[in-house]
């Protein structure tokens, strides 16, 4: 494995091509992460600014599919499985968190391999997990799926929220209020799918982008590779990853995805419906939706008022600019997706960026 | 959250220290207040700590929950100069549950009381119907006498002092967190232990504020209690963080930030500048303490606020955590 430059060294770089201006987006939440963890933003110099994008799945997961898991878990006898930070994602009737707390069912999963088990543990019993998450997730729940029908579990169903990147992606640069001048990709979902779905980005949309791992040290030096492409005047799509994405991705994992689902129109909080941006059950697996076997239909309540999450997943605004900022929308009570997840942009924000510049001293 | 409980105000961090707040405020204030210390000093040099524990798994690589119930009270009473010398133990369990595995948990509780010579003095046990609890509760309240005169507590803390860390941060929490969620880190145990030896070695020394174990919340959240309860600010560097591999690892998978979570053999010591080497010194003739580190100092600047000079040589908050401690999804 190839080690980057240390950091001192990118950061040195970047101060020499010192653009007047590079607005980057990182779409991925763990992206957003890693940058406020390691203090990303305090290393660039002037010129630049790290827009955070849609890319955390508990964030974009409407209000409507949210509403939808916790009638799920309000099927008697029914034991619902879910990512642990989808539990605390406010929907019209509370969380999957408060649901717990009234005694429903609802259990933290790491992976979807655990719910066959539990489903096998649990004969006359109804498990729901709540497949969610964006490619990096969806061919687990393609492969659990799959062991599902071939031990013939009758107890076992998914509510499937898996969403796909590259739609929204798109749907964001066609957004001429945009203001992006590049992009960052998350390393993760291009392991699985490779280079070729977000091609579109350098070619149709002449944006330069750059697919990165999530060290701090990886995103530098993508950020860097940016800003070489935007002094040159290219428009790309490079890899700082190399060791871990291919060109053409993951092609089992991607045989396995496209087996299972087939894309679909799909409802992004704060974004709103994106074309061909969701998954749905293949016809041959329809026996798995939990929506068909329990009824459960999710509607599409509207927003909540004065929350400005779409303009902040769009990079209009960054989160202080909202209203609700901290006034009204805290971690402890979130009214907006962004607030809820460790790696949504204002839960970032609100953890991590207190107001202004302070002055450390320590240096 | 609306009116019920959920699992985040047991946490540890933001919201159980505003449950707290919002529960102790029903009692008259107390003559000495002692909130958010983690012993509260009685009168004649007494003092005194209760805790409860309900950890799952019962059993866990580094220890089990006996071995817990006499720990935490025990660390909660060194860290601020006080010999653990009796406790009070009471007992919640569930129907079912066999006899043998209590009395398992009651040897690995009595090993500890021995070494450190404390008395059991009094208890209660229930047993209540099978669902009622989760096994084995434990509630222990230690009693013992202070060997300083010396008031030790965040209002002593000073610009300029510094902040020491006993030991690599996050074991326990990261060993439970393996257990629950299944994952495999051979190496990985909790750093359970007694703290009073060590915490013992600094009395003498000067320069000595005020130590806390890092237990639920971890070592972020003492920080941030500290910043705020003494209107400080505090700055630590992440280069000079005492980590352990596997406990990154089990945060790598999990999405968690090891400085939030929970350890309960570890602590944080505050001392003057110049009496910081001679804490580094004496806590190194302690096997638990083998790896402590200088990672910080209080400042002047931004009390109330925490900062990390982070690895890339930038910087960022260390806020405290809101509700429960969440796997991520990818």
């Amino acid at each position: 494995m190839t080690h980057p430059p240390a950091p001192e060294a990118i950061i040195r770089a970047l101060r020499e091509y010192s653009p007047r201006s590079l607005n980057i987006m990182e779409v991925c939440g763990t992206h957003t992460v890693s940058a406020f963890r390691s203090g990303v933003r305090s290393v660039l110099p002037e010129g630049y600014r790290l827009i955070s994008g849609p890319g955390c799945p508990v964030c974009v997961t409407s209000q409507g599919q949210i509403d939808g898991a916790v009638a799920l878990a309000d099927v008697p006898d029914a034991i619902v499985l879910t990512y642990g930070d989808m539990l605390r994602v406010p929907g019209s009737n509370g969380s999957l968190a408060d649901a717990r707390a009234r005694g429903r069912d609802v259990r933290v999963v790491t992976s979807a391999m655990e719910a066959p088990d539990i489903a096998l543990a649990s004969p006359g019993r109804q498990v729901v997990f709540l497949a969610a998450g964006f490619e990096t997730t969806a061919p687990a729940t393609a492969a659990m799926l799959s062991e599902a029908a071939g031990r013939g579990l009758r107890n076992l169903s998914i509510l499937c929220l898996h969403k796909r990147t590259p739609p929204a992606v798109r749907a964001l640069l066609e957004d001429a209020a945009l203001g992006i001048d590049a992009l960052i990709l998350p390393g993760h979902v291009c392991v699985i799918l490779g280079h070729a779905p977000f091609l579109f980005i350098s070619e149709q949309y002449e944006r330069p982008c750059v697919i990165a791992g999530f060290s701090a040290e990886s995103m530098l030096l993508g950020v860097l590779d940016l800003t070489i492409q935007r002094a040159r005047g290219e428009t790309a799509l490079h890899s700082v990853y190399p060791d871990a994405v291919k060109s053409e991705g993951n092609r089992k994992a991607t045989e396995l995805m496209d087996r299972a689902f087939v894309p679909c129109d799909s409802v992004w909080r704060g974004l709103g419906k994106i074309s061909s941006s969701g998954m749905r059950l293949a016809p041959s697996l329809k026996d798995f939706d939990a929506e068909l076997r329990f009824g459960v239909s999710p509607g599409e309540p509207p927003e909540p008022r004065g929350c400005r999450c779409g303009d902040v997943l769009r990079g209009r605004i960054t989160p202080p600019e909202c209203p609700l900022f901290r006034t009204t929308c805290t971690p402890a009570a979130p009214v907006g997706p962004c607030m809820v997840s460790s790696e949504g942009t204002c839960g970032a924000y609100f953890r991590f960026y207190k107001g202004g510049t302070v002055a450390w001293e320590i240096s | 959250m609306g009116d019920f409980l959920t699992l985040g105000h047991g946490s540890g961090g933001r919201l159980t220290n505003d449950l707290v707040r919002r529960i102790t405020s029903v009692f008259p204030a107390p003559e000495t207040p002692s909130a958010f210390e983690d012993c509260a000093y009685l009168p004649d040099g007494y003092a005194m700590t209760l805790d409860g524990f309900t950890v799952s798994p019962r059993v866990f690589p580094g220890g089990d929950i006996g071995k817990l119930s006499i720990c935490g009270s025990v660390n909660d009473l060194a860290v601020r100069g006080v010999r653990p010398e009796w406790i009070a133990m009471g007992l919640i369990l569930e129907e079912g549950i066999a006899e043998e595995e209590v009395i398992g948990y009651m040897r690995s509780a009595a090993l500890v009381c021995k070494e450190l010579g404390i008395t059991l003095t009094c208890g209660d046990t229930k047993v209540v119907p099978h669902g009622a609890a989760d096994g084995v509760f434990i509630t222990t309240c230690a009693t013992g006498r202070r060997e300083t005169a010396r008031n030790l507590g965040m209002h002593a803390l000073r610009p300029g002092d510094h902040l020491i860390l006993s030991r690599s941060y996050g074991r326990h929490g990261a060993t439970i967190a393996a257990q629950r969620f299944d994952l495999d880190v051979p190496g990985l145990a909790s750093d359970c232990a007694p703290l009073w030896e060590p915490a013992r070695a600094l009395l003498d020394i000067g320069g000595l504020r005020c130590m806390r174990d890092c237990t639920r919340g971890g070592t972020g959240t003492v920080l941030c209690e500290w910043a705020e309860g003494a209107g400080v600010g505090i700055e630590i560097r992440e280069d000079d963080l005492p980590r352990d591999p596997d406990v990154l690892s089990v945060c790598d998978i999990l999405g968690f930030d090891p400085l939030y979570l929970a350890c309960e053999g570890c602590m944080i010591v505050a001392v003057s500048a110049e009496d910081a080497d001679t804490v580094l010194s004496r806590l190194a003739q302690f096997a638990p303490c083998s790896g402590a580190a200088d990672i910080g100092v209080v400042t002047e600047g931004h009390p109330g606020l925490v900062g990390m000079r982070t690895h890339i040589g930038g910087h960022r908050v260390v806020d405290m955590p809101v509700g429960e401690i969440l796997p991520r999804i990818c």
